[in-house]
């Protein structure tokens, strides 16, 4: 199916999140969308989809002016989404799930779960696709949640399929067998949409490539008409700032050391954690998200207990301190999650930036605080690390995600510990920042601090860190060091539990 | 000893107490399962309890009454739905606030249209019926138990059993169950979340005035100020307890309505009745206690 | 700019102004109901509000304001860090029937009798609060219900003791006998206001200190914005979680033992409960969006709505609990502008989508 959308522009209160965005997709083609955080990528994909109807500009299908009331319509239409964030219920069995949106009832309003199941055994027969249809979307694995989204497409029979950051929860191997799958639904004369901010992905794949930036549209070319510089130029804007990477060796002297710890995760492993970083050593997990780091990181801080086993920072077990003690021992940590763990969005920068400092004397007078010296501190962070804000006394909510971040990074590395965790210090936040975060924490390397980098970033794992493991399934894979393979060995340890649910060519039909 | 506890009076207590807390539980239970955290099932139970002596007085019957009750509860669904659906309320907020209401409302009303304060009966509150099922009365246990009880018991009855289906195979059921569990993904589905929760306020509204009216116009025919006394928790505790999920939410009730008819009995042995109208609440905490250990599901975002 | 202000401001004026017209139509309605004299009924509710002859009524506003802010900065604190501790009713109760007993057999100590008296009222309030708090970090129950449910047994008991054991029984009343002059709170002169405001108004210094200078206020402050930031950055989650709880009960306690020292002299079955000082408390606390800047006038508002209606009940025979319905209507309408109520509305268990 031929979409087309043209003129779209859609405002948020006084933002204009898409400016007169034009954008043509064919069957049979696959046409990527890409572009920063915030580009407005995901907002003109919720346009089509029916799902934000406050726009102006037209939808036309097949060359129709259509018009959607609510997801519903596009649904009918033949349109298919699949979210970055999954739609999917987790207490409902993977049949509810593909079921809802779509369903068969009888005269009474029940759903003919009957027939529906038929159907879709039908589907995944042909498609070769092994899932359990009665098994709980909680328990599946984020690579099977993808394909249960995907199952629903094909179930609806959508034609033109939209796939929003489909890559992000995928290992490099199952990110291939997926493009597999994204080719043979191309063979069926599919239209697909895929939205990315991976300029690799884009090169691998696409027919067609549209550049956003800023919610105004860039480029709209054939792959071949343009190459990679093009693109990333074209998304950013500028020259990206290049990371000044001054690998100064590591010391020999342990800072943390983690001896056969086991943590409890939803995983069934039961094998013991073992790991140590060094003064001045970045090491890094890699890993797929979901695969038990959230559960390392709070072991390692303290939030959740381990059963077993030994962490030693600076050669003192801390494994039954709680959170304020391994703090004030000289862990640091940046969460991923800013909003909720790393900042109190309701209160101002200065009582965010102090959280953790609190019982410093220059901070605090017996039970009394001292505010002046406080947004002093404050004031200082905010220059330092360059962060767009009013001032001390503003609320952290009327910052940007990037300024957000920056903030939280300011307090954690200024917190002169020994070590430092940090969890996906760029997810979500623009180019500009990321470099920025990057080189503060290729800073503190050289002034010494041991840092451990969860990230299911590869590229930030490969050009940061020392060493790396890789999480899988609650388990850590031996360390892979430094050198000539490093990004593919790291790629071959994040094991494939995809093979089993799809075949390996993917999605395909059975001929 | 036993014989004091198990008299015939014990049993049919069971369901005379239990009836109220189920009604009013079942329609907790829909919009827990909808999302909608409504805790405001007291105000609602009183409001019904009102209006059913209200319109069986003025209207003349049972009928009228049971209709009035309903529409109360609705009344104060639509209050809810109002102010936290439309304008986006904090749900604890607006519960309060309507369970205030509902308090102030029935007692106002009673002063101001029956000019009485404390206790309103009148031979003209029509009493809802009973059914005898001829069947049962040769069954001592069954026949004491189901038999010749408010025709609201027995719709009780068919609604957990209907509620279990309901929420497991229609589709309304279904969105009501992913309205309260993601409701992105259900306006990604294409339907409107804010709709479904309204549906389920309704329901909750209607199940609720009808528990007013068991409460009221079932076996004592008048009200009496602030008569729910706190059964609209009890029903709210019993919804966490039980996840939402309607046939644990049966036996959860009758379990309560054992120790509430037990301890009508100690009452009858001579323990004061304010220790034994303690009961149900110390039962409730010690059940969530129990429920916690035994690591039951429930919510976990309920803790704080 | 400045127009998009301007259309703002004015239909925030329109807002205001249709939220009141709204309200003063359902009120004109309830009056309707009521069969009552327009004129007649808002005179009586103006005059018995803030008049009176020698401004008693005022005086009398006084005095409940004493404890409805009392109530309202227990609920403030609790909330501010996050906990939904809606059980003030049952602190307020143990903490009136505590003070009641130890000021009946304090009566010889004078001014140490009264400072007991009111030292053990805020210590039962305080264990009252902190029994929810145990239930919800050690035994999992939720804190907004299980200190809601404490409320009940709060209420049997003392309504047992008071109508049993501990009964005067030749007044008739389940209540407990009258309290030596001793240890009643003194008047200021010429009225029958007690010293009662001046404790809540020290409270309530001591709160905004505390809240605005200390360690505690910043942390349970951070707590109440997000319960997992937090922990995260290492907060001694669970001390301020007991230390916010005790504080909240005694406060709550203290206003039971200033009802019961300061205006009763005796505590009777149901004398705090019925007049709802608790929830009025909680939706005073609501109404200024949790400022404790506002919390003074809108303890004297509620205060001022509840002396009113009692006067329109003698004068216009309009039923008092017309407050009640008043104070709901107008948290109503101000729901809505509130923001979600931090972390407290993890108790909601409803996901805020942004």
């Amino acid at each position: 199916m031929h979409v087309s959308l043209r003129g779209i522009t859609v405002d948020f209160g006084n933002l204009r999140a898409v400016d007169k965005v034009s954008l043509e997709a064919n069957a049979g083609e696959i046409h990527a969308v890409v572009g920063e955080n915030g580009a407005g990528k995901s907002t003109i994909m919720s346009v089509l989809y029916g799902s934000n109807t406050d726009f102006s500009g037209d939808i036309l299908c097949n060359g129709k002016r259509v018009s959607w009331s609510s997801p519903r319509d596009a649904i009918k239409a033949g349109i298919g989404m699949v979210h970055q964030h999954f739609m999917l219920v987790g207490n409902l069995t993977v049949l509810e799930n593909i079921t809802l949106g779509n369903e068969l009832i009888n005269q009474f309003g029940f759903i003919k779960f009957n027939t529906i199941r038929a159907n879709i055994l039908n589907i995944i027969s042909r498609y070769k696709i092994h899932i359990d249809l009665d098994e709980l979307v909680d328990n599946l694995s984020v690579a099977q949640r993808q394909i249960v989204e995907i199952i629903k497409l094909l179930y609806r029979e959508s034609m033109v399929l939209i796939l929003d950051e489909p890559t992000a929860v995928l290992t490099p191997n199952e990110r291939e067998i997926f493009f597999h799958s994204l080719r043979n639904f191309k063979a069926e004369n599919k239209t697909i949409i895929l939205i990315t901010h991976k300029i690799d992905e884009v090169m691998d794949i696409a027919d067609h490539v549209t550049v956003l930036r800023n919610g105004k549209l860039i480029s709209s070319s054939h792959l071949n008409t343009t190459n990679k510089e093009k693109i990333s130029q074209e998304i950013v804007g500028r020259e990206i700032p290049r990371l000044n990477i001054k690998r100064g060796a590591y010391e020999n002297k342990k800072i943390l050391d983690v001896k056969d710890v086991i943590i409890k995760t939803n995983f069934n492993a039961k094998q013991a954690i073992n790991f140590c970083i060094k003064k001045g050593e970045i090491i890094g997990i890699a890993g797929v998200s979901g695969n038990g780091q959230t559960e390392l990181i709070e072991t390692l801080i303290g939030i959740r207990r381990a059963s077993d086993g030994e962490i030693n920072l600076l050669d003192r077990n801390i494994i039954n301190e709680n959170t304020q003690t391994r703090r004030m021992m000289g862990i640091s940590f940046v969460p991923q999650d800013r909003q909720r763990d790393g900042l109190a969005l309701g209160a101002s920068v200065w009582e965010n930036a102090c959280i953790t400092k609190v019982n410093n004397k220059k901070f605090s007078w017996g039970s009394f605080l001292r505010k002046e010296n406080m947004k002093a501190f404050s004031r200082s962070l905010i220059r330092e690390f360059n962060i767009k804000v009013n001032g001390p006394d503003a609320l952290v909510r009327t910052m940007s995600g990037g300024n957000m971040q920056k903030l939280v990074v300011a307090r954690e590395l200024s917190s002169q510990c020994p070590l430092i965790i940090i969890e996906n210090p760029t997810w979500g936040i623009d180019i500009g920042s990321i470099a920025f975060i990057h080189q503060k924490i290729m800073d503190i390397k050289s002034a010494g601090v041991a840092i451990l980098l969860v990230s299911n970033e590869l590229d930030e794992i490969t050009s940061l860190s020392d060493s790396a493991f890789v999480m899988y399934e609650g388990t850590l894979s031996k360390r892979i060091s430094k050198g000539e393979n490093f990004r593919e060995l790291i790629g071959q340890h994040m094991l494939s539990g995809f093979n089993t649910y799809y075949s390996p060519t993917g999605i395909s039909p059975d001929e | 000893m036993i014989e004091d506890f198990l008299d015939p009076e014990f049993f049919s207590s069971i369901a005379r107490l239990t009836t109220p807390i189920l009604l009013a539980a079942l329609g907790g239970l829909i919009c827990h399962r909808a999302g909608v955290f409504n805790i405001a099932l007291e105000g609602f139970i009183l409001l019904g309890a009102f209006m059913a002596v209200l319109g069986s007085y003025i209207g003349d019957s049972a009928f009228w009454g049971a209709l009035s009750a309903i529409l109360g509860g609705i009344f104060l669904a639509l209050v809810f739905s109002e102010f936290h659906l439309r304008r986006r309320g904090d749900p604890i907020v607006v519960s309060i606030a309507i369970n205030l209401l509902g308090l102030g409302l029935s007692t106002y009303l009673l002063r101001s249209i029956f000019d009485v304060s404390g206790v309103f009966s009148h031979p003209n509150i029509h009493k809802l019926p009973t059914i005898n099922w001829p069947f049962l009365d040769s069954l001592w246990l069954l026949d004491l138990i189901f038999n010749d009880q408010s025709i609201l018991f027995y719709l009780a009855i068919l609604s957990v059993i209907a509620f279990h289906y309901f929420l497991k195979y229609h589709k309304i059921g279904l969105w009501i169950r992913v309205a309260g569990e993601n409701q992105e993904a259900l306006r990604s589905s294409g339907s409107n979340p804010v709709q479904v929760k309204f549906l389920a306020l309704l329901i909750c509204g209607i199940f609720c005035g009808l528990a007013g009216a068991q409460l009221s116009i079932s076996n004592v025919g008048l009200f009496v100020e602030n008569m729910s006394a706190g059964r609209g928790w009890i029903a709210v505790v019993v919804v966490l307890l039980c996840a939402g999920r309607p046939i644990p939410l049966f036996f959860l009730i009758i379990l309560f309505g054992v120790v509430d008819s037990l301890s009508l009995r100690i009452q009858g042995l001579g323990l004061p009745q304010q220790i034994t109208e303690m009961m149900p609440y110390i039962v409730s905490i010690l059940v969530l206690v129990f429920a916690s250990f035994r690591r039951f599901r429930f919510s976990s975002k309920t803790h704080l | 700019m400045s127009k998009i202000n301007k259309t703002k401001t004015a239909g925030i004026v329109i807002e205001t102004l249709a939220t009141f017209l709204s309200i003063s139509l359902i009120i004109f309605f309830l009056l309707y109901l009521a069969d009552a004299n327009f004129s007649e009924a808002i005179r009586g509710f103006i005059k018995s509000s803030i008049g009176g002859r020698k401004n008693a009524y005022l005086f009398t506003t006084f005095s409940k304001m004493a404890l409805i802010t009392g109530m309202a900065i227990a609920a403030l604190i609790a909330f501010r860090a996050g906990l939904f501790n809606i059980g003030g009713e049952g602190q307020l109760v143990v903490g009136g029937l505590v003070s009641a007993f130890v000021g009946l057999s304090v009566a010889d100590f004078g001014l140490y009798g009264i400072l007991l008296a009111l030292a053990s009222g805020m210590a039962a309030g305080a264990i009252w609060a902190l029994l929810s708090g145990f239930l919800t970090i050690y035994m999992g129950v939720p804190l907004l219900v299980g200190s809601l449910l404490l409320n009940y047994p709060a209420r049997y008991i003392s309504s047992y003791l008071v109508s049993h054991p501990f009964r005067d029984v030749n007044s008739g009343l389940p209540q407990t006998f009258l309290l030596p002059k001793s240890v009643w709170l003194p008047y200021f002169q010429g009225t029958r206001l007690d010293v009662g405001i001046i404790l809540i108004f020290l409270v309530y210094l001591f709160i905004l200190v505390i809240s605005q200078k200390t360690k505690y206020g910043y942390y349970s402050k951070c707590m109440g914005i997000s319960f997992s930031f937090a922990k995260i950055s290492g907060l001694p989650t669970k001390k301020i979680v007991f230390e916010t709880l005790a504080l909240s009960g005694a406060i709550a306690g203290l206003v039971g033992s200033i009802a019961v020292l300061g205006i009763h002299h005796r505590f009777t079955d149901g004398m705090l409960v019925q007049p709802l000082y608790a929830w009025t408390g909680i939706i005073a606390a609501l109404m200024v969006n949790l400022n404790l800047w506002g919390i003074p006038l809108a303890g004297f508002f509620f205060a001022a709505i509840s002396t009113g209606a009692a006067g329109m009940e003698r004068i216009a025979q309009v039923p008092k609990e017309i407050a009640t319905i008043i104070q709901a209507i107008i948290i109503l309408f101000v729901v809505g502008k509130l923001g979600s109520l931090g972390s407290a509305s993890i108790s909601s268990g409803e996901s805020d989508h942004d």
